[in-house]
């Protein structure tokens, strides 16, 4: 194999973890018995619920919708009952307004709506259209909503798409295993995209941890010359998404601003995939691939789920948790939410749910900062994480916002480097949320 | 099921297995070699020595931490490192006393009295060795003033014995450059092997402890001001630098005190600068003023531009760079083919 060059400044390596599941296939789960659906599950305006208690529901059909441009429309992901429109419990922490629908068991599905499948005779407005009816957002973990990304102004043309198939962070496998399984479906997703916007280029960025996905890949985009997969050097965080156009496309995009600044958009390959569903089968967002893993999880697996799934009950069926868990995390364990309790939802951003047991983290207490810059070194948008989070600690929000707090992506390096413990990472975000408040304020 | 209670903190949630102590104890591995070497030419000097140093260091740490009320810190290892540095910073035939002494300066005064590990603006070792180096004279008095009760203090060698450099200076023979590099029992007992330093630090390199930037501008410094300004005549031009790279403190100040992480600069551009100027310095106290301790001397006046360093070379933002406007033509690919 080709021995990867492409890598950024900074960035750490953490022990990956991958092999509890990249070798398992993805196995699809009976739909659940009952479903919570957040009206929130992407980043923008929330949904208005669109049913109430004792309406009946297909799978498919949509059950919340908001005006706003940014937003997504959620759907029922079970056929059955409404029982209850109510806040519940939400990977965020929050309690948030959600829809729970008690299955029929019949499992009976909407009619797509659209007549013509073939995504080339379609035009990029009706793409778009159908992009966003399906509720598709950054399945990756932000959740974006896809439309908006796909939509860039007029004065900003876009000339490269870039996937993300990097998957840098440790323990999750839904995205290797996705390429492995339906290498088809996200180039379609890809060439889709490239439509859209009228771009030259798709380029799919691999870290090199991944040799089988790399290969099915090239494959894949064989005979298509605008299309390039891109082997890139396994560092955490590899996939964060200035660090990926960085090494993809060899562009910069600059401070406060957005890929689209650079003439690129940049998406996840489970997104590509579930853009290809939409456009080409007519079907919305109602499933994802789940990483179910970590060491407090007695059977790892790969899981395809119905969004508002438990994910207690997802554990159950992974027999369960072990004794000795300490840690539950939606997402992976450097940038996942710690829960306290597993009574939650799957949403359409829920990429994995990491348990870890007693041993694999530690809670130990902080030292004084000893100034070994490590966190510096390893810092991937060149901040000082020391000083930030020294002047976060003493509320020294101007000082923070010297130090350029709201460049920070949050992806955890300086904290995970950090010797002698210091929660770094926490403190930016503290001064990084006040920082954004009051620029917000002005 | 909602009251099951899982610990709940903000990400990341692994950490790095590396801690405070675990980097000290690489240290104390990496100083192995040439503590070996000082023990194989000064024998059981060497090892009461560094005992009495490594002993005095932690008991100076707990005394002071106690006296301030303070946790004990022992396990961070940090006290150990300091004791075994001012230990082979002191000469082969130095008394005990002196090193004890050096050693209670370097970890009471200049880490504890400033805070504690981490908040030390100098670097301990070199602030406790150029203590007990600059009170001489007063030992001297101190010997005079008791010599009629007969009371015996030991060699006064607080000056380490002829160096190399020293020999250098005198016009004497000296050890080929070969023996140099690997051993020559001159000066004081970090001092005997550039072969056991390089060693030592290269295991630190490779354990990410230290950055290749302090070390190499230091000795790119040296080199420079040696090619330059060294006295060419008893050696042949291109052999001087070397003679002052491999002799005297230059590789165990370069490797292991000036790379001390609390008083160095923290970006890499402050690195070299800090380096540079170490290895400039250093090179000033050898030619113009006198032939020992220049590179403790020089670490510790750039210790205190530290700060200054750190703020002037604050790293660019990503992206502070003008963006390249987008191409429209596709480039050529980044990746080998497979």
């Amino acid at each position: 194999m080709a021995v990867s060059i492409a890598t950024f400044k900074g960035g750490v390596h953490p022990e990956y973890f991958k092999e509890l599941t990249a070798s398992l296939a993805v196995t699809p789960v009976e739909p659940p018995k009952q479903v919570v659906i957040p009206m929130l599950q992407h980043i923008g305006a929330p949904c208005e619920p669109l049913v109430k208690p004792g309406d009946r529901v297909l799978v498919g059909e949509k059950i919340g919708e908001s005006e706003a441009f940014v937003s997504a429309p959620v759907h029922a992901t079970v056929s059955g009952e409404i029982t209850a429109v109510a806040p519940h419990a939400h990977p965020s922490g929050q309690m948030i307004e959600a829809i729970t629908i008690e299955s029929d068991g019949e499992d009976s599905w909407e009619q797509p709506a659209a007549v013509e499948f073939d995504w080339e005779k379609l035009s990029p407005d009706e793409i778009r259209r159908r992009i966003r009816e399906a509720g598709i957002v950054g399945l990756g973990g932000a959740a974006f909503p896809a439309h908006v990304k796909l939509a860039p102004p007029e004065d900003k043309p876009i000339d490269t798409v870039i996937l993300n198939g990097a998957e840098c962070e440790p323990y999750l496998t839904a995205d290797h295993r996705l390429m492995l399984e339906q290498p088809q479906q996200i180039v379609t997703g890809l060439l889709i995209m490239l439509k859209i916007l009228g771009a030259g280029r798709g380029i799919i960025g691999i870290e090199d941890n991944k040799a089988d996905a790399l290969r099915v890949m090239r494959q894949e985009i064989e005979g298509r010359p605008e299309l390039k997969v891109a082997s890139l050097r396994t560092c955490y965080p590899q996939g964060a998404e200035k660090m990926l156009i960085e090494v993809t496309a060899g562009r910069t995009v600059p401070a406060g601003g957005l890929p689209m600044d650079v003439g690129v958009v940049n998406h996840n390959v489970g997104t590509a995939l579930a853009i290809a569903r939409a456009v080409t089968e007519g079907r919305p967002l109602v499933e994802r691939v789940v990483t179910v893993t970590g060491g407090g999880v007695a059977r790892p697996a790969n899981l395809l789920v119905r969004i508002g799934t438990r994910v207690g009950d997802l554990l159950e069926l992974c027999g369960g948790m072990k004794e000795d868990t300490g840690k539950l995390i939606i997402g992976g364990p450097m940038m996942g939410l710690s829960q306290p309790h597993p009574d939650i939802p799957v949403v359409k951003g829920t990429s994995g749910i990491t348990v870890l047991s007693d041993e694999e983290f530690e809670l130990e207490e902080a030292t004084a900062c000893i100034k070994c810059a490590k966190c510096v070194d390893s810092c991937p948008v060149n901040l000082l994480p020391l000083f930030l989070a020294e002047a976060a600690e003493h509320g020294l929000i101007e000082r923070a916002e010297k130090y350029r707090a709201a460049d920070c992506i949050e992806c955890g390096c300086c904290s995970y480097i950090c010797p002698a413990r210091r929660p770094l990472t926490q403190w930016i975000r503290l001064a990084k949320a006040e920082v954004l408040k009051r620029r917000r304020q002005r | 099921m909602a009251d099951t209670q899982f610990s709940v903190t903000t990400s990341p949630h692994l950490r790095t297995t590396v801690t405070v102590s675990s980097a000290m104890r690489d240290v104390l591995y990496a100083l192995a070699p040439i503590t070996l070497v000082s023990i194989y030419w000064f024998k059981f000097n060497a090892v009461f020595l560094i005992a009495v140093c490594l002993i005095v260091a932690m008991l100076t740490e707990l005394l002071f931490r106690k006296a301030m009320n303070k946790p004990a810190t022992l396990k961070d290892g940090s006290a150990l490192v300091t004791g075994l540095l001012v230990a082979l910073c002191s000469g082969g035939c130095s008394a005990w006393w002196v090193g004890a002494l050096a050693t209670f300066i370097a970890v009471g005064i200049a880490k504890e009295l400033m805070g504690g590990l981490g908040w030390n603006r100098f670097n301990p070792a070199a602030f406790g060795r150029i203590s007990v180096f600059l009170l001489t004279p007063f030992f001297y008095w101190l010997g005079l003033a008791f010599s009629p009760l007969q009371a015996s203090f030991g060699g006064l060698d607080v000056i380490t014995s002829a160096t190399p450099l020293a020999l250098l200076k005198q016009g004497t023979a000296l050890p080929d450059l070969g023996s140099l590099f690997l051993s020559f029992p001159g000066g004081a007992l970090g001092e005997t092997s550039a072969l056991a330093l390089l060693i030592g630090g290269a295991y630190l390199l490779y354990k990410e402890h230290i950055r290749w930037h302090i070390p190499v501008s230091i000795v790119a410094g040296v080199f420079v001001m040696a090619l330059l300004f060294g006295d060419h005549s008893t050696t042949p031009f291109y052999l001087t630098p070397f003679y002052h790279i491999f002799s005297g403190g230059v590789l165990l100040g370069a490797l292991f005190m000036a790379t001390d992480w609390v008083t160095s600069p923290i970006t890499p551009r402050g690195r070299v600068i800090f380096g540079l100027a170490i290895g400039i310095l250093l090179m000033i106290f050898r030619l113009a003023l006198g032939p020992t301790e220049g590179t403790c001397f020089s670490i510790l006046i750039m210790n205190a531009f530290v700060p200054l360093i750190d703020r002037l070379t604050r790293q660019r933002k990503f992206g502070e760079a003008p963006a390249r406007p987008a191409p429209v033509a596709v480039k050529p690919s980044l990746e080998k083919s497979s």
